[in-house]
């Protein structure tokens, strides 16, 4: 049992290093790293039959001594030609091998509970796993993660960075699926570490859902096309994001999803956050004429933070989606809305993430999505959208998310309106940081949106 | 699921990288409206806890307790005091606390209980009760002559005549809190099923209170004795056996040398207060020189890797002076306590905000120096809004008053009437609540909070503050404390002008040559550091803490 983990740990930091630090789901790339190891490593299958598979823990350590750990399944083969090799053995990336693909789904399959010193890896389905799994595609586009989908009926999600704790998006879609919510792609099964050196979630196994467009797609086409085809199906996206909040704010007995009363401090704590990232942005903006229009008016956005956050109440806080956009929406074959990704933001830590909050913050994610596709359409195709497009989008989807929702978790009145504006001020900051970082090409769109939200009246 | 270790990587050093904050749970928010803080009350407050980014909340004594001091008279080790709710609530607080990656220690007194004591009821009541020798009892009131009287105020002897018992019994502390007799292998046992006890519920650690006083010897001065270290061994194998990533933590207010031994060969208690610095950095402050503070850091031995000092400003207790020479004492008497009502036993039982006049650059200064220091800080709740005291309060209740959440009613802490509050709230011009409280200071960017916040965080950034190694920088100014921390590829130079005018210092950089100071807070980068030495200059109370990093990686 101990030889994978030998190997693995022994893996060669220049092979390891040179392979991880290029992956697409590698997240610091800013960062300086000091060192890339492989710190520990979960075998999944006993015996030395190659080829080996290992879920390897690779610790990657920044020079300021803080560090990241990553999730990188690999099989061992005798030979060359992998990324790493150590005592005539080379590591495979797990999820580029068909057959080490179907290694791991044999493991859910059986739902194996596979032991090692530290720890167990569990594997579990929500029912029966169908047979004939055999084709396997990866899904590609991905960020922070690594799907293939199995034979076009499940994908195989597999989580880059580790935490420690359960995922949110397990939580999300054991929740969802277990209360039959339509709009999502089921969950089907999991990958689950517990023991040393952390507990975390490796991977999920999801129902797929053929697809006809994601929203983004759809919303920039149907700019091109004139810009009427979009906004009727906007309504509907309103429905099924009320119906996700109510449903995720049904369980008073279950702790992790009981809606919950704001602290008295907790709208003057996300001012503060706020606050502070306004001022870290705006302190370090580079040179770029794109920022020019944002130049010095760092108060302004500060007091108009201020106004937002002002007098009222937040309403309640619940579980939700956390990074809802119109990338995250599907329009399927079935003539509706499903909904993915429930990790919320991959910048923010697990443990943000897991978080209680209003619900507004998706619906101010998706607001702030009508705004970029239209500013995305002007600016980056060149074609003008249609007069009042956004605004259009933004009250169907709002009609039909009120008609919706819970009307116990959102406030009402002037107040509504000041935590979507207040929760729609956060997404921009996320943006221009996020496009500051990874496509300085697209930071005139949150700046676009920044712009609007301080010129427009205060509500 | 819902496992300690749930929520956090593996980390059997985290409490060195750590930031706590210690909390009184009577003061801290009142969750069900009877005018005392509660578990419930304070589970309400983690995101603001949360927010400010300390890393383990450490939790006075929340034992069933009579309460003659401040819950370290413990009547009952298995139970939670019903005034803090119950042992489910603290359980679900402390997987609350998990879930936002905040661990939770708490206050264990074992050298005592309170003499409401189920055990000492039954030991005084007959010489031949099986508890009686969990105590130490004598004829005479004249044993271990030598050991010192601590609480000089209150208490005249170490022993006291029990008339139930007809015998005196031994207590280091006051007189209704009798010592456990540890020559007893019983009282020793128990002592381990306590700590299992808390442990098993998912604590992850624990401040054991009054250390150095398990064990009494004649001949001695009943301190620090072999045996008291041998049992703190048998404590931390137990521990470490069982229960991975917890942390023990030594109150023993005692000199470096002594304090050191704490630590045993890494094998007793992880951490330690470093309780002689503390009134240095408040000497030095006063008067301008940084000569206490070097001295004591030059006096203080190396301590095991696997070992952190834990290091404070202020916290629960009175100022303590009792490390410190009688001249110094009397000198930090006549600088921070000019109103004989601010001293107690040998200290001064006063928030950090009064200590300073509320000087906000002194304030800052303060943690400053605080947090550039080799250990990790512990914040004592409230002073990181600048809270006052109330010296008219008895004992120490003057530093224990209710948390100011916000300006309204009772300050926010409870919706009781105010005549029904634990104790009262201040409401003073300059330290009441509708002036010093988290929402305005939340509101306020400038604010302390937001500052601490802000300087919480850098800290955390880099871990060379808890991991690194300290080398003293001595210019010749002696107005100005500058040392330099390193661990792995991080080299952090801090410098403070602990001089109320303004100041210029020349710093032997040579060994740096070539190397770039950067600033941390802002980034700005300064002149590259040559073979002659580097001058700073600093405004009143002025501070820089620099990264020294390679010219072409400086941000």
């Amino acid at each position: 049992m101990t030889l994978v983990r030998d190997l693995v740990c022994a893996l060669p930091e220049e092979g390891l290093r040179e392979y991880v630090l290029t992956q697409r789901w590698y997240g610091s790339k800013s960062e300086e790293v000091a060192s890339v190891r492989a710190v520990d490593a979960f075998p999944l299958r006993p015996g030395d039959e190659e080829p080996l598979l290992a879920v390897a823990v690779v610790e990657v350590r920044f020079a300021a001594g803080t560090h990241d750990l990553y999730n990188v399944p690999l099989g061992l083969r005798r030979g060359d030609g992998g990324f790493a090799s150590v005592d005539g053995w080379s590591a495979f990336d797990a999820l580029e091998d068909d057959e080490l693909v179907q290694g791991f789904v044999e493991l859910l399959r059986e739902q194996a509970t596979v032991e090692h010193e530290g720890g167990t890896v569990q594997f579990c389905t929500v029912g029966e796993l169908a047979d004939g799994l055999g084709s396997v595609r990866a899904m590609g586009s991905e960020q922070s993660n690594t799907s293939v989908v199995l034979d076009e009926r499940l994908v195989l999600k597999l989580y880059r960075r580790l935490e420690a704790g359960v995922n949110p998006e397990l939580e999300l879609l054991r929740f969802l699926t277990e209360r039959g919510f339509p709009s999502i792609a089921s969950l089907e099964g999991w990958a689950a570490h517990l023991g040393q050196p952390l507990d975390a979630t490796l991977a999920i196994l999801q129902h797929y859902v053929p697809v006809r467009r994601d929203g983004w797609t759809l919303a920039l086409e149907d700019l091109a096309a004139g810009g009427n085809g979009f906004v009727p199906l906007v309504r509907r996206l309103g429905e099924v994001t009320g119906r996700m909040h109510s449903v995720l704010a049904s369980e008073p007995s279950d702790p992790a999803f009981c809606p919950e009363e704001p602290s008295a401090e907790a709208l003057a704590l996300i001012v503060a956050r706020l606050d502070e990232e306004i001022e870290q942005v705006f302190a370090s903006l580079p040179d770029l004429p794109e920022l020019e229009p944002l130049a010095g008016r760092a108060d302004q956005v500060r007091d108009r933070l201020r106004e937002m956050g002002s007098s009222g109440p937040l309403g309640r806080l619940i579980r939700h989606h956390g990074d809802y956009h119109l990338g995250q929406v599907l329009w399927t074959e079935d003539d509706d809305w499903v909904v993915l990704d429930f990790e919320g933001e991959p910048a923010r830590p697990l443990r943000e993430r897991r978080h209680k909050r209003s619900p507004l913050r998706d619906v101010a994610g998706m607001l702030r999505s009508f705004s970029y596709a239209a500013s995305a359409s002007a600016l980056e195709r060149g074609i003008e959208p249609p007069t009042g497009w956004e605004g259009r989008a933004r009250s169907e989807f709002l009609a039909g998310y009120l008609a919706e929702a819970d009307p116990t978790i959102i406030p009402d009145g002037s107040a509504l309106e000041r935590r979507l504006r207040l929760f729609e001020l956060e997404k921009a900051l996320y943006e221009l940081h996020y496009e500051l970082g990874h496509r300085p090409d697209w930071v005139r769109v949150p700046v676009a949106g920044i712009l609007q939200l301080l010129d427009e009246e205060a509500v | 699921m819902s496992e300690a270790g749930h929520w956090f990587e593996s980390d059997p050093l985290w409490f060195k990288h750590a930031v706590f904050y210690e909390i009184h749970v009577r003061g801290f928010f009142d969750g069900n409206g009877d005018g005392m803080g509660d578990l419930r009350g304070l589970t309400d407050k983690l995101d603001y806890l949360e927010w400010l980014g300390i890393d383990c909340i450490w939790l006075l004594p929340m034992y069933p307790s009579p309460l003659r001091d401040g819950g370290y008279d413990i009547a009952d080790f298995y139970d939670i005091h019903p005034d803090y709710g119950t042992v489910d609530d603290f359980r679900s607080f402390v997987d609350a606390a998990h879930q936002r990656q905040i661990r939770v220690i708490a206050d264990l007194v074992m050298n005592h209980t309170s003499s409401d004591h189920p055990w000492f009821q039954e030991a005084r009541s007959s010489p031949d009760s099986p508890k009686r020798d969990w105590y130490v009892w004598s004829d005479r009131d004249d044993g271990y002559e030598d050991a010192r009287v601590i609480f000089v105020d209150t208490e005249p002897s170490n022993w006291t005549w029990d008339p139930v018992a007809g015998q005196y019994y031994w207590h280091r502390f006051f007189s209704h809190q009798p010592d456990l007799n540890y020559e007893n292998p019983e009282v020793r046992d128990e002592m381990l099923k306590v700590l299992r006890f808390w442990l098993d519920l998912g604590i992850d650690g624990f401040r054991l209170d009054a250390v150095p006083y398990l064990y009494e010897q004649e001949g001695t001065n009943c301190e620090n004795l072999p045996q008291t270290h041998a049992y703190l061994r048998r404590v931390r194998a137990e521990v470490d056996e069982n229960y991975p990533d917890r942390v023990l933590l030594a109150e023993a207010n005692q000199w470096p040398e002594d304090v050191v031994e704490y630590f045993g060969d890494g094998d007793e208690c992880q951490m330690a207060f470093q309780f002689p610095i503390m009134p240095r950095m408040f000497m030095s402050l006063r008067r301008e020189d940084a000569t206490p503070m070097y001295e004591i850091l030059e006096r203080t031995p190396p301590i095991p890797e696997n070992c952190a000092w834990g290091l404070f400003l202020r916290n629960h207790d009175e100022l303590t002076l009792e490390m410190v020479t009688d001249e110094e004492r009397d000198y930090m008497y006549a600088e921070y306590a000019r109103d004989p009502r601010m001293k107690l036993n040998l200290g001064i039982r006063r928030r950090l905000a009064p200590l300073l006049d509320n000087g906000r650059d002194e304030i800052e200064l303060m943690h400053a120096i605080l947090f550039s220091l080799p250990g990790s800080p512990v914040l004592y709740y409230g002073d990181e809004i600048g809270m006052g005291d109330n010296v008219f309060l008895g004992d120490r209740d003057g530093v224990r008053t209710p948390m100011h959440w916000t300006g309204d009613r009772n300050g926010g802490f409870s919706s009781a009437d105010f005549a029904q509050l634990y104790l009262p709230p201040l409401l003073d011009p300059v330290y009441g609540y509708p002036s010093v409280n988290v929402e305005a200071q939340l509101r306020t960017p400038t604010s302390l909070l937001r500052w601490l916040h802000r300087f919480v965080e850098l800290r955390k950034e880099h871990p060379v503050f808890g991991l690194g190694s300290y080398e003293a920088c001595r210019p010749s100014n002696p107005r100005v404390f500058a040392h330099v921390r390193r661990w792995e590829e991080e080299v952090v130079l801090c410098v403070h002008n602990l001089a109320r005018s303004a100041q210029a210092a020349e710093l032997d950089l040579a060994q740096f040559a070539g190397l770039v100071p950067e600033e941390m807070f802002g980034q700005t980068r300064f002149p590259p550091i040559g073979e002659l030495p580097y001058l700073l200059t600093f405004g009143p109370r002025g501070f820089y803490w620099f990264r020294l990093v390679q010219e072409e990686s400086a941000a």
